[in-house]
């Protein structure tokens, strides 16, 4: 984790894998980089024990957020069943990203703590800032690399923060942050995570609502698994797609009748966190 | 590069074994880290607020007010400081109501908090960067730069050092010397035991739990988002409405006012509400009696001589927990 500073009124470009160009003018950012320490394979020369020598592999995971059948997409009306949704954000952390080979060995990235997004600009202000806006950001794709060799059938992941870090806000591991506006540090409340929020205005005739659903604290934090269609080396493929549905999130969830889901919502908050752990993500196709 | 000294934290023989679940070891230097911190004004962002501006070594770190208005904005606090006594202990929330699990994470909340601190955690970070002592003591603790995660980290090293149990009832309970209690606080003693553990219980007095304990009828009231309901509005269980933190009765003498919003003055004042005054709701704690614990004024004497047994001068005079 490398934390930088910057001094007033200085131009920074973020360029990394995954992420979308960045350029910030503001006072004093943090960003919380997450820096990917390649180390070379081993090279075993001991000729009588005939090891081959590790390729670790890497790749791209892709969350492709969607409507149906449609890219997602902010500003823009959606109809699902009899309603007109329209999105300001989407925004959901995955975490213990697991990969599984086909004898069922996994293998857990280390630090697998991803911010997952689609927002405009967001103002934060007062929250750990007076003055704070958080940039317009578009990230679907995570890179992993040092993935040892072989072919995988599944993945698994959670959604949210695990208990250990949701518990613990001075814990710093992978992307988890209280600059982002996904936790909740406000001294009167539960001092957590938030787990996924998604926001925007749902019509149905003449009645329309601003919904924010949100979810979190521990009981919430749910572990996805998904079959790949094939097993996937990725030595050869470029990555792998899965496919969020937007509507399965909702799906059950009427947002006209409780527009504000949260710990005060506590049963359509379980409802809403169950859509993200068990319908909401599917696989979608290898990248070649 | 050299390291950080492991702290052997003492356990008071009297007392149960804390549990230490965070991640974050003891070291000397964290916990002289901390220190300084906590007494540094510079963590607020006026630089004239420290942690120690309410939590105070003499009244066993609270601050003798109902409800404070030393924050930065100057506007008056709904809740009531709590003391800082024995927190290695506190593994059930922290807050009147329990939002915070751990020291850890509950420090983010007066550091930010517009009414207590109003710090700006990216301008907190650099201003203390910019102090080469703590540039060197971050490194030397963290092996990391200054940054809020690690400050809150060095504040809770700190925190947990703060234990009080060499009061007067200590010394008794342990059999040594200056560890006399006379009749009438070992018949207080009795009384507390009898109808005061339930809650505040063994030898830390309290149980770390939340009850409510009838000062009010009606918890309908949710403004301020749940401010007065108690620990409902972090549970949203209604069998916690009204409920809030048993605090210690340790150095209690020290830590008037009383109760989550500093309602009560004095002990007297307390023991009447315990002895008669109940108020009466669904979720009013099962162990106090609808019509109170009827003490009569002997009673209430035994008590109150046997509560100040439990002032810890000690702790409130620990060189080791006072400004660096």
């Amino acid at each position: 984790m490398i934390a930088i500073s910057l001094s007033e009124l200085t131009l920074i470009s973020i360029i990394s894998s995954g992420f979308l160009v960045t350029k910030i003018h503001m006072k004093r950012i943090f960003i919380f980089a997450f820096a990917a320490f390649i180390f070379s394979s081993c090279d075993n020369n001991d000729e009588s024990t005939e090891m081959q020598p590790v390729e670790d592999a890497k790749t791209t995971i892709t969350f492709d957020a969607r409507v149906g059948n449609t890219d997602f997409a902010l500003n823009k009306d959606f109809t699902i069943g009899t309603r007109t949704y329209n999105f300001s954000k989407l925004r959901y952390w995955v975490s213990n990203v697991t990969l599984v080979d086909s004898k069922g060995a996994e293998y857990l990235i280390p630090d697998s703590y991803y911010l997952m997004e689609e927002v405009g600009d967001l103002n934060l202000s007062g929250t750990i800032s007076d003055k704070l806006t958080y940039p317009a950001r578009k990230r679907e794709a995570i890179d992993i690399e040092q993935i040892p060799a072989g072919e995988y059938k599944s993945i698994k992941f959670s959604v949210g923060v695990d208990s250990k870090h949701n518990d613990n806000l001075s814990l710093q591991a992978g992307e988890l942050s209280i600059a982002n506006g996904m936790s909740n540090i406000a001294w009167m409340w539960h001092t957590s995570y938030i787990f996924s929020s998604v926001a925007g205005t749902v019509k149905e005739g003449a009645t329309s609502a601003e919904f924010l659903a949100e979810t979190g604290l521990n009981a919430n934090y749910k572990t996805v698994s998904i079959d790949f269609a094939a097993p996937v080396n990725f030595s050869t493929a470029k990555g792998i797609v899965l496919n969020l549905d937007v509507t399965k999130i909702i799906d059950g969830i009427d947002l006209i009748k409780t527009p504000k889901v949260n710990a005060a919502q506590s049963a359509v908050m379980s409802a809403l966190a169950a859509n993200y752990g068990s319908k909401a993500v599917a696989f979608g196709s290898v990248s070649n | 590069m050299p390291e950080p000294q492991i702290y052997q934290f003492a356990v008071p023989s009297n007392f149960p074994r804390p549990d230490f679940d965070t991640e974050s070891p003891l070291t000397k230097e964290g916990i002289e880290l901390g220190r300084m911190l906590f007494y540094d004004l510079r963590l607020s962002g006026n630089n004239k607020v420290s942690c120690a501006s309410c939590h105070d070594q003499k009244l066993a770190f609270s601050d003798g007010k109902a409800l404070n208005d030393a924050g930065v904005s100057g506007t008056i606090l709904h809740r009531h400081t709590p003391a800082l006594i024995n927190l290695a202990w506190a593994n059930n929330g922290l807050f009147w109501d329990g939002g915070a699990t751990n020291l850890e994470s509950q420090a983010f909340g007066p550091l930010t908090a517009t009414d207590e601190m109003h710090q700006d955690l990216f301008e907190l970070a650099g201003e203390l960067s910019a102090v080469p002592e703590y540039v060197k003591r971050f490194d030397l603790v963290f092996k990391d730069q200054v940054s809020s995660q690690n400050i809150v980290k060095a504040l809770a090293q700190f925190q947990r050092t703060l234990v009080s149990a060499n009061s007067r009832y200590d010394k008794f309970k342990r059999n040594e010397a200056g560890g006399n209690l006379s009749s009438v606080e070992l018949q207080g003693l009795q009384l507390v035991r009898q109808k005061c553990q339930s809650c505040h219980a063994g030898e830390l007095f309290t149980d770390n739990g939340y009850h409510n304990n009838g000062i009010d009828a009606d918890f309908s009231n949710d403004k301020y988002e749940g401010l007065f309901q108690g620990r409902f509005r972090i549970s949203y269980n209604a069998a916690d409405l009204g409920s809030f933190k048993t605090p210690t009765l340790r150095n209690v003498a020290l830590t008037a006012p009383y109760m989550h919003d500093g309602r009560f003055a004095e002990l007297e004042d307390v023991l009447d509400h315990y002895s008669g005054e109940i108020k009466i709701s669904a979720t009013l704690d099962s162990n106090i009696p609808a019509n109170g614990f009827q003490f009569n004024s002997d009673e209430k004497k035994a008590i109150l001589a046997f509560l100040k047994t439990l002032t810890d001068e000690e702790f409130i005079t620990n060189s080791e927990f006072s400004k660096p």
